[in-house]
């Protein structure tokens, strides 16, 4: 009766201590207490398991050695303890030294205890920790002692959970405390740098990431490689300290610190940063573990890098580093770099929750990759739009400028060669006037004003003319330009033409053309007429073939040859003759002058045009175009 | 005597090739539209024309045209207040382009050498 108040007594104060405090260590403390005045003994300690289920620790204790104890690790399985873990069962031992289970551990000085009641602490059917009870003299340990022991593991069993599961969940909430400050503080800059700078101080900082180092590559796709881009971390242990300690004195304010000190850009001169900017590896298979992480869009945590499969020697030796972990950056579904970190310094192992939390920061990471893609992008597009329409309204006004001198030149010109042209007759008819009458001086100073309106209006015409030639420069308006590239686009305009009426065009391009020196509008009129002509010739389908071809000599002159060839019966032999002349056509609708402008303008480019008709079956039309420049 | 066509819609200018090509010892007709040209080449046949480009009604290029469609082999030089024709497609149809000036030796240099009467440079 005594013993079941007794038992009642103890309850009542564990509930009461289990409702006080949410603190795990000074729950157990006080477990303890209650349990050495309630019950006859001389010791008492609770294990507690790591995340693993295969260590216990020594999480409160009375009654042992007071320092050593406090640092006792016990395996499963090994001893009465790991027994009663491994089996989830009580044991109550009361001479335990000389149970075959027992191993003598030397920190708890287990001399001293006899007698011995180990009672598991379960949660779900796992042990997660053990409570243990000594005795110096043997005694036994009644059903009811054993009873209350085992009622009071399943409370401490809910303490524990209680007290993990509140743990997780302050954890998760500072997560995305910092998460939010983090996004917040990407926000406030548009430069890449700093948005990648936040989130690396955040990956690297004690409070969030934790890593000692952090590090981001990106793809550059014009020269497929893996870039660094910027690494944050010390640069030796000595350094490492004095910015984990800046970092301690800050944590009040560290969001507005790490935006401000983005703004330093004094990261920029740190040692690791440079040797980060300096790396760029080509993307491809088997290169190193961070272009893997590109290629597998994959995470990689590892432990151990020398025995990794795909971490060469030459990395690790590189990083010097044995534990490291790579995340890919990804916006879109697509792979923008690569976030590496490692513990250089205080060589801690990368937890999978650490892990977890890096993957978080690095989809931040990757938007503000792509958002500043996309900025970089829009500001482009909105230079270019700006320069595209200074240039038109320049072109136009340059456009209306000629079009006005011109018409003014020429209502100007015509009087000009009527007063200057009758000038010069009045010139002449008044010299010979004056051989004849030698001695009337009025007739020299007649000839004398012709001659001063003659040489007025030469002046006023040659100012004419510079005018002109200023409006209008030169015949054709050179500049170096790719064949192919206009052969495309000449194309293009055909697409649909081409389309309806069942022509297939077959492009074969010689690769490493050089560039043409050529007038590109003129030249792509020529295009345009010979794709043209081509297409009338093949009313109802057939093949055009556009080739062209690398230097070779025509007519002691280095060319390249273009060929246009289509199937469309080749001209019969009367018009053949012809094709050249001006205005003249077969088509209804055509001027006339498609083949004699090509001509011509391919002759100004100093090149040559043949034509290989070939009756039956089609027209082949071959370009020449010299390399040098040929006459304007 | 080669007979020269004169086709240009102002008087002065007519006046002024007829009174200069007459003195080169040519037979000059002149022609103030290209309507009225068409009717004088068919009563004249003349050995060569001169051609102003732009002009009310049908313009220079439009007539020269009009001569080619009909298969006339008479030699053509147009001539422009401006070089700007230059640079234009149709223009190369003609013989020769000479850009009016006061001076007129380029225009009779053009012509003799359109007629045979000098080697060409």
């Amino acid at each position: 009766m005594k013993e079941s108040k007794q038992g009642l007594e103890i309850f009542q104060d564990i509930a009461r201590i289990a409702n006080s405090t949410l603190d795990l260590n000074e729950t157990l403390e006080k477990i303890i207490e209650v349990i050495k005045s309630n019950l006859h003994i001389d010791a008492c300690a609770i294990y507690i398991t790591d995340e693993n289920h295969k260590i216990f620790n020594l999480k409160a204790a009375s009654g042992l050695p007071p320092d050593t104890a406090k640092f006792i690790q016990l395996q499963i399985g090994k001893g009465i303890t790991g027994w009663v873990a491994q089996h989830r069962k009580t044991l109550a031992l009361s001479d335990a030294h000389n149970d075959p289970r027992f191993v003598y551990f030397p920190e708890i000085k287990e001399e001293n205890f006899i007698s011995m009641l180990s009672v598991p602490i379960l949660v779900d059917e796992q042990c997660i920790g053990v409570i243990n009870i000594h005795n110096a003299e043997k005694r036994m340990y009644t059903d009811l002692e054993i009873l209350i022991m085992e009622t009071i593991a399943s409370q401490v069993s809910g303490c524990i959970s209680n007290a993990m599961l509140f743990s997780k969940s302050q954890m998760l909430l500072k997560e995305q405390t910092i998460l939010y400050d983090i996004s917040q503080a990407v926000q406030t800059s548009t430069k890449l740098e700093h948005g990648l700078w936040i989130i690396l101080s955040g990956i690297t900082m004690g409070e969030a990431g934790g890593f000692n180092r952090a590090m981001v590559f990106i793809i550059n796709e014009n020269t497929n490689t893996l870039r660094g881009f910027m690494g944050l971390g010390p640069d030796s242990s000595e350094d490492a300290f004095r910015i984990w300690t800046q970092w301690g004195r800050k944590k009040k304010n560290m969001l507005q610190w790490v935006v401000s000190e983005a703004d330093k850009d004094e990261y920029k001169n740190s040692a690791f940063n440079q040797l980060v900017q300096n790396m760029n590896f080509p993307i491809q298979p088997g290169e190193n573990i961070l272009v893997e992480t590109v290629l597998q869009k994959t995470s990689f945590n590892v432990t151990d890098a020398g025995k990794h499969p795909l971490v060469s020697d030459a990395f690790v030796h590189s990083w010097q580093i044995n534990a490291f972990a790579t995340v890919p950056l990804i916006a879109h579904k697509e792979v923008l770099g690569v976030i590496m970190v490692d513990n250089k310094y205080n060589n801690k192992p990368i937890s999978n929750e650490q892990l977890r939390l890096l993957t978080r920061f690095a989809t931040h990471a990757g938007w503000v990759i792509e958002n500043s893609r996309l900025f970089t992008k829009l500001l482009e597009t909105n230079r270019e739009l700006l320069s595209t329409r200074e240039q038109l309204v320049q072109s136009e006004k340059l456009a209306v400028l000629g079009e006005i001198s011109a018409e003014v030149t020429h209502e100007i010109k015509n009087p000009l060669v009527s007063i200057g042209g009758f000038a010069r007759r009045l010139e002449n008819r008044i010299k010979i006037l004056s051989s004849k009458y030698e001695n009337e001086i009025e007739l020299k100073n007649i000839a004398d004003y012709s001659k001063i309106i003659r040489s007025e209006v030469d002046r006023l015409e040659k100012l004419l003319t510079n005018i002109l030639d200023y409006s209008k420069a030169g015949t054709l308006q050179r500049a170096p330009c790719n064949i192919n590239e206009l052969m495309e686009e000449a194309i293009f305009l055909f697409k649909s033409g081409f389309y309806l009426k069942d022509i297939a065009a077959h492009l074969s391009l010689e690769k490493d053309i050089p560039l043409l020196n050529l007038d590109k509008t003129q030249f792509r009129q020529v295009l345009i007429n010979l794709f043209y002509n081509a297409m009338e010739s093949m009313p109802s389908g057939g093949k055009l073939t556009i080739a062209t071809y690398p230097e070779n000599y025509v007519g002691g002159q280095k060319v390249i040859t273009l060929r246009i060839e289509d199937t469309g019966g080749g001209i019969p032999q009367d018009i053949y003759e012809n094709i050249f002349n001006p205005f003249f056509t077969t088509k209804s609708t055509g001027t006339g002058l498609g083949l004699s402008i090509s001509r011509k303008i391919i002759e100004m480019h100093g090149g040559t045009i043949r034509i290989e008709n070939n009756i039956g079956r089609g027209v082949a039309v071959y370009l020449h175009l010299p390399l040098q420049n040929g006459p304007d | 005597m080669k007979k020269i066509l004169v086709i240009d819609d102002e008087q002065n200018i007519r006046l002024l090739y007829k009174e200069e090509l007459e003195e080169q010892g040519y037979q000059v007709t002149v022609a103030a539209t290209a309507e009225e040209a068409m009717g004088k080449i068919e009563a004249d046949k003349p050995d060569l024309i001169t051609l102003d480009i732009k002009m009310p009604g049908m313009d220079g290029i439009e007539f020269m045209r009009k001569l080619k469609e009909e298969k006339r082999d008479i030699p053509v030089i147009l001539c422009s207040a401006y070089g700007r024709y230059k640079q234009d497609f149709r223009v190369w149809a003609s013989d020769a382009y000479v850009v009016k000036s006061a001076d007129l030796s380029e225009l009779k240099l053009t012509i003799k050498e359109i007629l045979g009467e000098v080697e060409s440079q």
